[in-house]
This record gives structure tokens, C-alpha cells and sequence, in this order.
């Protein structure tokens, strides 16, 4: 674990006391350059505890952060440093936390793995894909919360579907009532308001695609800059549109055939002179 | 009479009206997690960290408590100096680390918290007692049940490993003399506390007089912002953090759950809205002869706009008292969900009802149900009369 390094002067500052040897370079976390108005070639002071001793450094190159999701929410400045500077600055010693070990791969990594542990003491090999699995815990919690978010949507998206459906057939029930007056049969009006019910919702899947993906920019725009990262936060895949896409005309085409076969149950006269609504409201009053 | 007819013409297409009360209570229960997810992680958080009476914490400059390694060097003479502060009552230090147990052939990792037990504020003792004598720990119950051991059993235990002399170091015989609640660590924790100079000792010269945190107590009715300010006049060179700071802190890392708050809530009010408005509008278009003869035999245009108004706010009512049951269900399920973030303090509830966050949704929601029903009242009450009926009769 490094100790929380502290700037202590930033550009154009030079130490009074000239440094015995040439300063070495660091690299500088975007963020802390933006917000100090840092430029490659400045020189700063590093110390490992306030107003303590330090070292002159000159900034060597500026870092952009990975679209890491583990940094999002992270606001502490970074700085790279040359491993014996680091060492010397906060008295560590000969000391490191971890080391990174490439292998040739395969039956190659289960050998070296046994051979470290078997030679550790006080320390132990891992696979990067056993941290790489430890690490993203958080966002498999998040993932998991977003998937129970997504489902209540969709069940708030169908009972909606379902409702617009129904009030829409319903508003021409005078319509299909004269079709079935003039010999229509009901299995063609109930073809008819499943294919409207789909281009309906074909159309309006098309509209929400358009709103989702104009939404995922504002949403990546927004939260790239609040958090300063390349991360992209909303993402349009295509499965992720032929899922909304098939669910709206599955949804639309089940909401459809609802909504027609209450209409073509309903005797033609009934539907023409609202003798079926007549009767309910009588109900509703006599309640 | 408004009432009756409100009711009434709800009740004209039932099969409409409980579809249109059913998506209004999703929306509803959407909305109510939002709220109480936008209040709720805040208000836990804020629970937590006044529950043992701590209004200051000292953390390494430049951090925050226990975010990193670092620790704070000359904490005996800052401790003086904190406690020399008028308003300043109680002062507790703490060093955290990690332990190695040794149990049989195994060896258990544990948290380790040093303090001194007549001011700490790190964990309850839910049975034995707190830690006196410079060899005794209090283990939290997951450590128990890992390595089997229970209260009176001694335990050897090591700061760390020397992996030149093959050795541990900093080991030590302890006794465990109780069992403990640690209110910042997950429940799932292993985790031990004991006196602070016995782990400073453990952990060689690295900790020699140094700790991690400080948390400080104020006086009653001291103003802890004002103690902050002045203690950090004297002490400059480590971080202070009131509750109120901390809270913004809280708030700048989970900003994201309470803009995804805001955002799902904000589409849930208009998912509402829009399912109100068409079922009404389609409602007022269904039965425009019956508003201009009610019209026609001199009912005020003002009571038509009412009673139209009604329907929308009994539909969104409706909707929002199924909603609330619906929405206090989902808000377990999704806190159970988010309550499995690694590392999250067992005290940290993202979904916390209170009364105040059901009113606030009941008021958005009525105050929707209402602009839901204006436009197509206002629409119906101001057709022309004599076109109107002509049209209704003619067809």
C-alpha cells in the first residue's frame, strides 16, 4: 500500500536548495494537472508526510485513468514514480507490495504457482483471474441491482402497453361493431387490430430505441464529466435493442389480442349503441 | 355528488380503470424506492456514524478513516492536545492492522482494531466484557464461528510475516474475554479488538506511538464544526472530518445511486402522468354529450373541470396505496441486493423507510394525478354546448 503522497508545491516552483543529483520524473494522474495547472516539464516537491523533507521531481508524462469501473467513484489524485524513489521517499525499505509475474501460459502458471507457494512464506501466489473475480465483486452487485431495476421496468412498461392497447381498440368499438354488421367475420377483425397493435408497436419501439440511444449519450456525457473517465456508463448493443424491440411487439401483439377478442365477444348491437357501458354505469350508480 | 360521479365513471370500464390503477402502483412503488434509495443510504450512513456519540474523526492528512495504510505519528501528544481543547470530552484512538491467528494446522486472517476500551466506539460487546488487561481481545461472532474457538479460550496471534527469517512477527498470546458487535465492519467480517498499546507492540517500531484514527467527542452543545475549525488551527498536519463532512463525502461516492434515484424517479412520475392522462382524456372523449348536457342544464364548468380532476387524483390514490405495499416489497429485495457490496458495514441500509419519504412520494404523486386530469377537463368543459350536442346526436 503506498502512503498518501501530498503535494506540497506545484509548477514553476524550484527548490532554493539546488538537488544533488538530477531529478527524476513521475508521471502525473490527469486530474491533479487539470485541477493545478500542471504541464509536462514542471517541477514539484513530493513529500510522504506534510511539511516534511521531499523530493524535486519533474512531471515526465501526464496519465489518463483506465475506463476502469473500480476508479469511478475514487476522487484521490495518483502519481507514478520510479519503484527505488518510492521506496526511499516513505522509508519502505527493500519492500514492495506485490509483483506482477508473467509465465509462458497454461501448465506453465499451475507450476510456478505451486512453486512460489510452496517456497512463500508470508506471502502467496494468485492467478489474475482469482483477483480479476475478487475485485469485480462490486459490480456484479451493481449488475445484479441494475438487472432488478430493468425487470420492474419492463412490468410497469407491459401493464402500460396493455392499457394504451385496450384503450385504443375500445375507442373504435363503433368501428368494429359496423364491420361485423356487414358480415366481417371476427376472426378477420381480430387478424386486423393484432397487425395494428404490432405496427404499433413496432413504431414505438423504434421511437424508444431512438430516445434510449440519444438518452445514453446525454447519460455518458453527463457522468464522463462528473467523474472525469473515459468509462462508458450506458451502452446500446444490438442485443440489447432486439431484446427491447421483441419484447414491445410480444408485449403489443398479446395486448392486441386481448383487447380484440373482448371487443368481438361483445354483440355488434351492444358496441354500437354502448349498451355494455350503459350497463356498467347503471351498476356504478345503483353502488 | 362531485364524488359519486367520479366514482362512477371509474367504475364504467373496470377492466380499464385496474389496469391503469395497476401501472400507476408500479410507477408509484418505483417511485417510492427512488426516494427512499435518494434519502435512505444517507440517512443509515448518518445513523451510523452519530450512534456512538463521535462527532469528530482524525484521519492521516489527506485521507479518510481507515481508506488507506497510514497512520498518524506522535498520536500521545496529539491526543493531549485534542483533550486540552475545552469542548473536547472524549478522545479515543485507534490502530487498525491485520492478525494472523494460529488455529491447530490453520491460520485465520482477522481485522484488528487497538483502542482503549473505556472510550471505544468500534463495537458493542454482546457478551463477556470489553478488554482491560494488555493480553485480553474481543472477536466479533464470524471470527468465533471460523475457528471454532469460544470466550476464555487463548489464542496466539501475529502482526505479521518475516519472510527472510521464515518467522512471524509481533506474535503474542491472547485471551479472548468477549464477544463484539463491530458497528463499522461488514457482518461478515472477522475481526478482534484489543488494547491499543498491545497491537502497537504486535506491530513493531512501524506503529510506535501511532494510530489510524482518532474519534473525538464533543461537549453538549459545543458546535462541532466550530471545535473542527479551531483544532485544526493547532493541528494541521492530519485531516479532520465532522459528520457533516462526512456526509459530503458519502454523498460526492454514492452520488451515482442518488442521480440514478432521480432519474428512474423523474420516469416513473412521468410514466404515471402519461397513463392518467390517457385513460382520462380517453374517458372525457368517450362521454362529451354527457359533459355539455351537464353543461346544458347549468352545471358550472368549474365543477365539470373538478370532477374530472377527481378521477385522475382517485386513480393516482389508488395507485399509490397499492404502490406503497408494492414498493416497501421491492426496496427489501433490492436492499438485499445492494446489502451484499463487499465490504459494506452491516448498519448501511440503501432502502431506509421513513414516514417522510411515503408522504413525499403520496404528494408527488397527487400533485402528477392532478396536472394529469387539467388538460383533458379543461378540454371538455370548454366545448362549445349547442356544436357539441349536435355533433353527439347527429354522430
Amino acid at each position: 500500500m503506498l502512503l498518501p503522497l501530498l503535494l506540497l508545491a506545484a509548477a514553476q516552483q524550484i527548490d532554493s536548495i539546488p538537488p544533488r543529483v538530477a531529478p527524476r520524473t513521475v508521471a502525473v494522474d490527469e486530474r491533479l494537472a487539470g485541477d493545478v495547472g500542471l504541464r509536462v516539464g514542471d517541477r514539484m516537491v513530493l513529500s510522504s508526510t506534510p511539511g516534511g523533507p521531499g523530493d524535486t521531481v519533474i512531471v515526465g508524462a501526464l496519465v489518463q485513468r483506465a475506463a476502469d469501473p473500480s476508479e469511478v467513484a475514487r476522487a484521490e489524485y495518483r502519481v507514478r514514480m520510479h519503484l527505488d524513489e518510492l521506496q526511499s521517499l516513505i522509508g519502505y525499505g527493500d519492500r514492495v507490495d506485490r509483483f506482477a509475474v508473467q509465465t509462458r501460459g497454461g501448465a506453465h502458471t499451475d507450476s510456478a504457482i505451486r512453486a512460489i507457494n510452496h517456497a512463500a512464506f508470508g506471502f502467496q501466489a494468485y492467478r489474475s483471474r482469482e483477483i480479476a473475480v475478487e475485485t469485480s465483486q462490486t459490480f456484479l452487485v451493481v449488475s445484479r441491482f441494475h438487472r432488478a431495476i430493468g425487470v420492474i421496468t419492463i412490468v410497469a412498461s407491459a401493464i402500460f402497453l396493455l392499457c394504451i392497447m385496450l384503450l385504443k381498440v375500445d375507442e373504435r368499438r363503433r368501428d368494429v361493431a359496423a364491420l361485423r354488421m356487414i358480415g366481417i367475420s371476427a376472426r378477420s377483425i381480430v387478424r386486423s387490430v393484432i397487425v395494428e397493435a404490432a405496427s404499433i408497436a413496432v413504431a414505438g419501439s423504434g421511437v424508444g430505441v431512438a430516445i434510449g440511444w440519444a438518452a445514453s449519450l446525454g447519460i455518458n456525457w453527463f457522468y464522463r464529466g462528473v467523474y472525469r473517465t473515459p468509462l462508458a456508463f450506458a451502452i446500446v448493443t444490438p442485443g440489447i435493442v432486439a431484446l427491447a424491440v421483441a419484447l414491445s411487439i410480444v408485449l403489443g401483439l398479446v395486448a392486441g389480442f386481448l383487447a380484440a377478442q373482448r371487443l368481438v365477444r361483445t354483440p355488434p348491437l351492444e358496441l354500437l349503441s354502448g349498451r355494455r357501458e350503459q350497463r356498467g354505469a347503471a351498476n356504478a350508480a345503483a353502488i | 355528488m362531485l364524488f359519486h360521479l367520479a366514482w362512477a365513471t371509474l367504475l364504467r370500464h373496470r377492466g380499464r380503470t385496474v389496469l391503469t390503477v395497476l401501472g400507476v402502483a408500479v410507477s408509484a412503488a418505483m417511485l417510492l424506492d427512488m426516494v427512499m434509495l435518494s434519502s435512505g443510504m444517507r440517512a443509515s450512513f448518518r445513523n451510523m456514524l452519530v450512534a456512538s456519540g463521535f462527532e469528530l474523526r482524525i484521519a492521516p492528512k489527506g485521507t479518510l478513516p481507515f481508506d488507506t495504510d497510514a497512520t498518524i505519528p506522535n498520536a500521545t501528544s496529539i491526543a493531549h492536545r485534542l483533550q486540552a481543547d475545552s469542548d473536547v470530552t472524549t478522545v479515543s484512538p485507534v490502530l487498525g492492522g491485520q492478525l494472523h491467528v494460529t488455529v491447530g494446522q490453520r491460520t485465520i486472517n482477522a481485522t484488528a482494531l487497538g483502542g482503549i476500551g473505556r472510550v471505544q466506539g468500534d463495537y458493542d460487546i454482546t457478551d463477556g466484557r470489553v478488554p482491560s488487561a494488555p493480553d485480553e481481545v474481543v472477536a466479533s461472532a464470524e471470527f468465533l464461528r471460523a475457528s471454532g474457538l469460544a470466550i476464555g479460550d487463548t489464542i496466539r496471534a501475529a502482526a505479521g510475516y518475516d519472510p527472510e527469517l521464515r518467522t512471524t512477527t509481533g506474535s503474542r498470546a491472547l485471551r479472548i474475554v468477549g464477544r463484539a458487535h463491530f458497528v463499522y465492519l461488514p457482518a461478515e467480517q472477522r475481526a478482534i479488538a484489543l488494547p491499543l498499546e498491545t497491537l502497537q507492540r504486535m506491530q513493531g517500531a512501524r506503529s510506535t506511538d501511532r494510530v489510524s484514527l482518532f474519534m473525538v467527542k464533543t461537549r453538549a452543545g459545543a458546535n462541532a464544526d466550530t471545535v473542527l475549525h479551531r483544532l485544526q488551527r493547532t493541528l494541521p498536519n492530519v485531516s479532520m472530518i465532522s459528520t457533516a463532512s462526512a456526509m459530503q463525502q458519502v454523498d460526492q461516492r454514492l452520488s451515482y445511486f442518488r442521480q440514478l434515484a432521480l432519474i428512474l424517479g423523474a420516469v416513473s412520475l412521468a410514466v404515471g402522468f402519461l397513463l392518467v392522462t390517457t385513460l382520462v382524456t380517453v374517458s372525457v372523449n368517450e362521454r362529451l354529450g354527457e359533459i355539455v348536457i351537464m353543461r346544458a342544464i347549468g352545471v358550472a364548468r368549474e365543477r365539470i373541470v373538478l370532477q374530472i380532476v377527481l378521477e385522475g387524483i382517485a386513480i393516482m390514490l389508488a395507485g399509490a396505496i397499492v404502490g406503497l405495499g408494492l414498493g416497501l416489497l421491492t426496496a427489501r429485495y433490492l436492499n438485499s441486493i445492494l446489502a451484499s457490496f463487499p465490504g459494506l458495514p452491516a448498519a448501511i441500509d440503501f432502502f431506509l423507510f421513513e414516514p417522510h419519504d411515503a408522504w413525499t412520494a403520496l404528494g408527488l404523486l397527487t400533485a402528477v394525478g392532478i396536472l394529469a386530469g387539467v388538460y383533458p377537463s379543461w378540454r371538455g368543459a370548454s366545448l362549445p354546448i349547442a356544436l357539441t350536442l349536435r355533433e353527439e346526436a347527429v354522430g
